[in-house]
Order: C-alpha cells, then structure tokens, then sequence
C-alpha cells in the first residue's frame, strides 16, 4: 500500500510531461535533490542541520534539566557525570540541556540573518547590475563602502549604539552580511541582463520591475543561496562572537558564544564548559559548509540543466 | 509598413566608435517578406535590433505603419512588431517553462484567458500541448525554435523580425522551420523582415532581398532577379555564387 503510494508520488515526480506548474517545479527540485544524494559529505551536513531543528524544536522534552535553574552544589561536575552528560557549568546548570536550548537562538539568528542580509544584497545587487550607469555607481560605491569595514568591529559599533540583545546582534550581522550578496548578484545580473531571453521579454514591453523579479532574480538565487549557506557558519561565530563579548544574548540565556565566555575562567582547571558550546558551535557550522558545498554543485547555473 | 531612411547606428566602445550601420533605407509593403542578407558583420542583425530599440539609433528614422516609432519602445510598439531570435538555446529563460514564457507576454499585456490562449499557440507551431509545462532543456533545438516563434506570436504582432531564425538548426529542421513560418504568415498575412547570410533561405522565403556589406547597403534585388542571377555587384554575384548549388535543389 505505502509502496504503491511512494511509486506513484515518484512517477508523478518523473513525469516527462508535467500537466502544472507546481508539478514541473517539484519535478526539477526532486532532479536536485537525486543529485545532491549523490554527495555523502553534502548529506552529513544536512543530516547535522536536520538534527538541529529537531533539536531546536523539541529543546523542552529533549533536554534532561532546566536551562537556567541553578544548583551550586553540582557546579562544575565533569562529562559522564551521573545525570549530566557534559557535565554542569559555573553554577550548576547542566551543560547538554544549556547546549540544546541553545540551538534554538542559534537557528533563530541563522534564520533572521537569512531573511533579511540575502534580499537586501540581492535586490541592490541585481538594481545596480541591471540599470548601470551612476545608478550602478552609487549602489556598488556604498556596498564597498560597508565592505571595508571588518565585519565584527561594525557589528560592535552598532551593538553599542543600539544596545546589546540578540535582536540587535542580529541587526548588526544583517547590516554587515549584505556587500558580498550584492556583489554575487551584481556579477550574475551583468552576464545575464544582455541576453536574448531579457532582450525578448523587454520587446515585449515589461517593465523594469518585472524583468528584474520575475526573469533576473530566478538566475542570481542558486549563487546567492550557495553563498548564504557557506556564509551560515561565519554567521553563527560572529553571532557567538558577539555573544562572547558580551553584545549578543544576554545572561542568562544559554547562547553558545556566551557558554564558551563563561567557561573561559575554567578553561585550564574545567575544560569542558568552554569546549561543549564550541563543540556545537564547531559542528553546526561544518554542517552549514558542507551542505553549501553540494548546494554549488546541484544549484550551479552553469552546471545546471545538463 | 516598415520603413528605415537614412538609418545609421554607432556603437561607442571604449572611447572607440564602431559604425555597425551606415545610411541604410528601406521600405517592406504590409504582407511582404523582406530579405537582409550579408556575412557576419555586415550589420545586418544591428538593423532589426535598432528597430526594436536594442541598439541605439544614431541617425535615421524608423517608421512602422507610417508612424515613427517612439522611443522607448513601449507597449503598443510590443504589439505590433515582435521578433525571432537567432539562436533558441539563448532566447528562452532556462529556469521558466514553456508555459510561463509564453504566458508572460499576456500577463505584461494583461489579456486574460491566458490558458486557451497557450494551448492554442502551442498547437499553431506543431507543439503537442503535452509540452507545456516543461523546461527549455527538456525541448530540442527546432523546437525551442518553435516555442520562441510561439511567444512573439502570443500578442499577435502584424510584423515579425526573424534574426536568422534557422542558423542555429540542423538542415531537416531548418526546412521544417521555414515552412512554419511561411504557413504563419500566409495564414495571419504577417510582414516579414528576415536577416540570414545564407541566400537560398532568402530565395526560400522573401520577396525582396537587400545585401549588405559593411554596415551598407550593397544591392536591392527583387527574387526574379535572384533567381536569374542578375546581379549588379561583384560582391552580390560572389554571395550567389557560394550559395546557388543548394538555390537550385
């Protein structure tokens, strides 16, 4: 029964001649996803940012303790310690519980950074490649402007000015990510604006904001997308960087860069409250870089359609 | 319903000017097929994209059914004149089916009806409707042809502009092609304005031919004088020459 089902959901996905649109699409995605199988380590990466949602989701039934209740008579136990798997930190609380709850700022800010760096980089990218001329000019002049600064240090000056929180960080991170998006879609837009494909739907009298949505965005998204998850991992340091100094998630929410902050006083004497968070932080961003590294080659415009 | 007087295009490259199309007149009657014909450079392709606003007209006018047209281009001037691009791996958007493009210029135009208007196009170039929703790579290269004849169709246009429509073809979907749109245009008395370098597809389709060499106009010949091979220039009778074997066929 399930296997007559799965059979026809497959011949359904295979289906020469779709009969919808929504059919043809899910047929080119389910294309993509046979050749990202054919990437192991690209399936490692997104095995790990699957168990990072699930992790994320059900952080309350998953986690053994309570993240922030503080026990001062079990602080600082090691890993493999009787009910705490990693061990508890400074003031007791149980190192696993604090990295799974974690997990969820750690997707809430990959989550708000993806919405809003990429599109805002994508739409200054492919205006400023699609019209050229002085509005090129301005648009890539200020995008290096933004480029030249080090990235943390800007976020550090906008955290200061609006104030620590995650919600600044986030902002701060966005406002910083942007550029190089601009940049990639700005390189695409310029080798596709000239072709026959834009130059027929502009005879056929659409407007800028058509050509540029409807037919120059759907060519600049693999490589955007590509970038956005290699970009993931850099996302999640800073985030932790800006955590660690004490300008992200504040205490005592159990962000990962402020974990490895509080555990710094121990690192020689109690090594695991530094390493545990850092472990995590390590393996979700090997997890986002993997997973980019297949995405490049399913999504690859020039590699697609072959 | 065509007409180019005096028309010159200059592209600027670098600080360099390339003149691309020098002082080029002509005129096609509404229902005529109108040749251009030359070899690679000679300007040819330049003339129908000036006509469509894609190359920037430096001197010259250009009139479509007695009006000049207005630059830019605008809508109205989209549902007059359309035009067929050279090579059909480039002139449809890989990442949209074959429905969304041809629905695209009904959307632009906001005509409504637009899955009985589809359907219809597909079935005008020989398409099976089976075909609509897939991807341009899915299609061979005489068929992606026929998609891309199909959308400058969609909004009905009295003229179409054929940039070598059959160059990028192999030469059994080449005639196919052809005679697509020679049935086309007898059925919906299109004007043609078709540019090739090879004079027996000219000989094959158009009424009149202009040879052009160098961004000029060479020699106006009618298809009489084509086929009688009464050249007036040696560089029009050398053209012939390196095409008449397959003419006669």
């Amino acid at each position: 029964m399930g296997g007559a089902v799965m059979a026809g959901v497959m011949a359904w996905l295979r289906e020469q001649n779709p009969t919808s649109r929504a059919q043809a699409r899910a047929g080119q995605w389910f294309l993509g996803w046979l050749r990202l199988k054919r990437n192991p380590l690209a399936m490692v990466g997104l095995a790990i940012i699957v168990v990072l949602l699930v992790v994320a989701a059900f952080a309350p039934q998953l986690a053994p303790h309570d993240p922030i209740a503080q026990n001062l008579r079990e602080r600082l136990l090691p890993p493999l310690t009787d009910g705490h798997l990693l061990g508890t930190d400074d003031f007791g609380r149980d190192i696993l519980t604090r990295i799974l709850y974690g997990a969820r700022i750690t997707l809430y800010i990959v989550a708000l950074v993806t919405v809003t760096a990429p599109v805002v980089g994508l739409m200054i990218g492919t205006v400023a490649g699609y019209f050229g001329g002085w509005v090129d000019e301005v648009l890539m002049r200020t995008t290096d402007i933004f480029l030249a600064f080090p990235r943390l240090i800007l976020a550090l000056a906008l955290v200061a000015v609006l104030g620590p929180g995650i919600e600044n960080a986030v902002l701060a991170i966005a406002l910083t990510a942007w550029p190089p998006y601009a940049r990639v879609a700005r390189a695409e837009t310029l080798t596709v604006r000239n072709s026959d494909y834009i130059a027929a739907v502009r005879l056929q009298g659409a407007g800028a904001a058509r050509i540029i949505w409807g037919h120059v965005v759907p060519m600049c998204l693999p490589s955007v997308i590509i970038r956005v998850t290699l970009d993931m991992a850099g996302v999640i340091l800073t985030a932790a960087g800006l955590g660690f100094l004490g300008l992200g998630a504040q205490p005592p929410l159990s962000e990962w860069g402020l974990m490895i902050s509080a555990g710094r006083k121990y690192l020689f004497e109690q090594w695991w409250v530094a390493t545990m968070p850092g472990l995590a932080i390590f393996i979700v961003a090997l997890g986002f870089n993997l997973l980019g590294d297949g995405l490049r080659d399913v999504l690859d415009p020039r590699s697609a359609g072959k | 319903m065509i007409g180019v007087r005096g028309l010159s295009v200059t592209f600027q490259s670098k600080g360099r000017e390339v003149r691309a199309v020098e002082d080029v007149s002509l005129s096609v009657a509404k229902g005529e097929s109108f040749g251009l014909v030359g070899e690679s450079g000679s300007g040819k392709s330049t003339i129908l994209r000036a006509i469509c606003g894609l190359a920037p007209v430096t001197a010259g006018e250009i009139e479509i059914g007695g009006a000049p047209v207005p630059t830019p281009r605008g809508k109205g001037f989209a549902e007059r004149v359309q035009m067929v691009f050279q090579d059909p791996y480039a002139s449809l958007h890989p990442r949209h089916t074959i429905d969304r493009t041809l629905s695209e210029p009904l959307a632009i135009h906001a005509v409504g009806d637009t899955d009985q208007r589809v359907m219809q196009a597909l079935a005008d170039v020989g398409l099976p409707t089976s075909f609509r929703f897939r991807y341009p790579h899915q299609l061979s290269g005489g068929q992606r042809q026929r998609v891309a004849i199909a959308r400058a169709l969609m909004l009905q246009p009295q003229v179409l502009l054929l940039d070598e429509p059959t160059s990028a073809l192999d030469a059994s979907v080449q005639a196919e092609t052809l005679n697509l749109l020679s049935r086309l245009r007898d059925e919906r008395g299109l004007t043609f304005l078709m540019v090739s370098h090879d004079l027996a597809v000219i000989d094959h389709m158009c009424d009149r031919v202009l040879v052009m060499q160098h961004g000029r106009a060479v020699e106006e010949m009618s298809r009489a004088d084509l086929a009688a091979a009464r050249m007036k220039t040696d560089y029009a009778r050398s053209l012939f020459e390196a095409s008449a074997d397959r003419m006669l066929g």
